[in-house]
């Protein structure tokens, strides 16, 4: 079994979003920052089994600061939900309820995974209570810079995706 | 000589050469043309053929029948010359005509490896359209349009359903999702509901996009892109939409009318499709 699925990445300004996709896609990472205007689209292949692949289409949006003034078109039709915040900038996720209470509206259904970024900037201490005050669970707590959880993070997606369908 | 008179002087040698290219081609096609439209030009060229043929006709007679045969057809031929010439003209003329035909293809060709030599300078092949004479637009119709690629994408996720390439050079399935992200942000952008972007041009491609429902396909076009070509182009994909509609309604049929599991509409049907619709179309 072959298929694709497409995946929107989204989030706040400079949350790492391309970051995380540029780690999973070719394993590498970069301090310089390049804002993303529109879009941007990569595909990446996973392996879920020897005989089961998923192509993801990654589209990873522009940062919004206010998800309202979100392209909507862009969410059409995707199968799964990436959304990232930054764990070491509390404007990034103070409003994650809101955040994702509007993309549910759009997509009630998709798979959407949570993701906390940049966690090899804060103490481990600290970031438990990052964690803790969230009233979402967090899905994954991840590094783009160090590649922690980063794998992980996709392929629990995919594989959500192939026994959804 | 200064460069002034270098470029003139060049100009020249390239002009001249050109123009008596361009002539000798045009009599070589108005010749042609003639000949295959004057029934009496036509006459000359075919008569003396047709009688080669008769003899030749009557010359192996004798040897492929039964010699008792041979002496009453040489009788009736003999008698009825006239008649026999008119059973065969028919004939004869559509094997001349496969010739003419023939010839004119080569010449096309031979024309098409001189066009390639030209286009290496681009102003010279530009001038030689700027005169849009009959003979230049035999040109022009060489550089016509010419189906690339053709991507079946899903409307909203911008998934590749299929494809059809002549030669596969990009990611398609990244394409996809671009193409499906311009044409929601242009879409969104002129806020036209009811309106879909239908012309992209990127580099020396244009890309041509017919929007369905739940679909829509996107058809990378190289050379020149013309009205008449366009709409051609609309038929074949109107064609192949249909198709490709027809098999999802068998898919629908099916699952309402038998218990046995349903095979959906894989990706290599939908693509046999394709290739049969534009592997050979001509615009
Ligand atoms: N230390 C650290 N820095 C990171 C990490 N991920 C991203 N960054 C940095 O954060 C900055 C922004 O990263 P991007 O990946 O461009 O963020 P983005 O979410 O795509 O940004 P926009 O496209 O503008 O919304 C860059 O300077 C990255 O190097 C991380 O895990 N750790
Ligand atoms: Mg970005």
């Amino acid at each position: 079994m072959q298929s694709s699925k497409k995946i929107v990445v989204l989030g706040h300004f400079g949350v790492g979003k391309t970051s995380l996709i540029r780690r999973f896609v070719t394993d590498a990472f970069s301090d310089n920052y390049k804002v993303t205007i529109g879009v941007h689209i990569t595909k990446k292949t996973v392996e879920i089994s020897a005989e089961n692949n998923v192509s993801l289409i990654l589209w990873d949006l522009e940062g919004t600061d206010d998800i309202a003034s979100l392209r909507k078109s862009y969410l059409l039709g995707a199968h799964g939900i990436v959304f990232v915040f930054d764990v070491s900038r509390p404007s990034t996720f103070q409003d994650l309820n809101d955040n994702l209470a509007i993309i549910r509206s759009n997509l009630p259904y998709v798979p959407l995974m949570v993701v906390g970024n940049k966690a090899d900037l804060v103490e481990e201490h600290a970031l438990k209570n990052v964690i803790e005050a969230q009233e979402i669970a967090v899905d994954f707590i991840a590094s783009a810079k160090t590649g922690k959880a980063v794998n992980a993070l996709f392929l629990k997606l995919a594989t959500l995706l192939t026994t959804n369908a | 000589m200064n460069e002034n008179d270098k470029i003139e002087l060049l100009k020249d040698i390239l002009f001249s050469d050109e123009h008596e290219f361009e002539k000798k081609i045009a009599q070589r096609v108005t010749f042609l043309e003639e000949t295959i439209q004057k029934p009496t030009k036509l006459a000359e060229k075919v008569n003396p053929l047709i009688t080669d043929q008769i003899n030749d006709f009557k010359n192996s007679i004798p040897e492929t029948l039964g010699p008792t045969i041979t002496e009453t057809l040489k009788k009736q031929i003999k008698i009825n010359k006239d008649a026999v010439v008119e059973a065969l003209y028919p004939i004869m003329g559509k094997m001349v005509k496969k010739y003419v035909a023939q010839e004119m293809r080569l010449l096309s060709e031979k024309m098409n490896s001189q066009l390639s030599f030209l286009s290496l300078g681009k102003t010279k092949f530009k001038s030689f359209f700027t005169g849009k004479k009959k003979e230049g637009l035999v040109f022009e119709s060489l550089n016509s349009a010419k189906i690339e690629q053709v991507l079946l994408i899903e409307k909203d996720s911008g998934i590749l359903k299929a494809s059809y390439a002549k030669t596969k050079t990009i990611d398609e399935e990244m394409v996809s999702g671009m193409l499906t992200a311009i044409k929601s942000f242009v879409e969104d952008a002129f806020n036209a509901k009811n309106q879909n972007l239908e012309l992209i041009e990127y580099e020396l491609y244009q890309i041509h996009l017919e929007s369905f429902a739940t679909h829509y396909v996107a058809i990378v076009i190289s050379g020149n892109f013309s009205l008449g070509a366009k709409n051609k182009l609309q038929d074949i994909i109107f064609n192949f939409y249909n198709s490709f509609m027809a098999m999802n309604v068998d898919l629908v049929f099916q699952t309402k009318n038998s218990q046995n599991s349903i095979t959906p509409v894989n990706k290599a049907t939908i693509e046999k499709e394709l290739l049969k619709h534009f592997k050979n179309a001509k615009l």
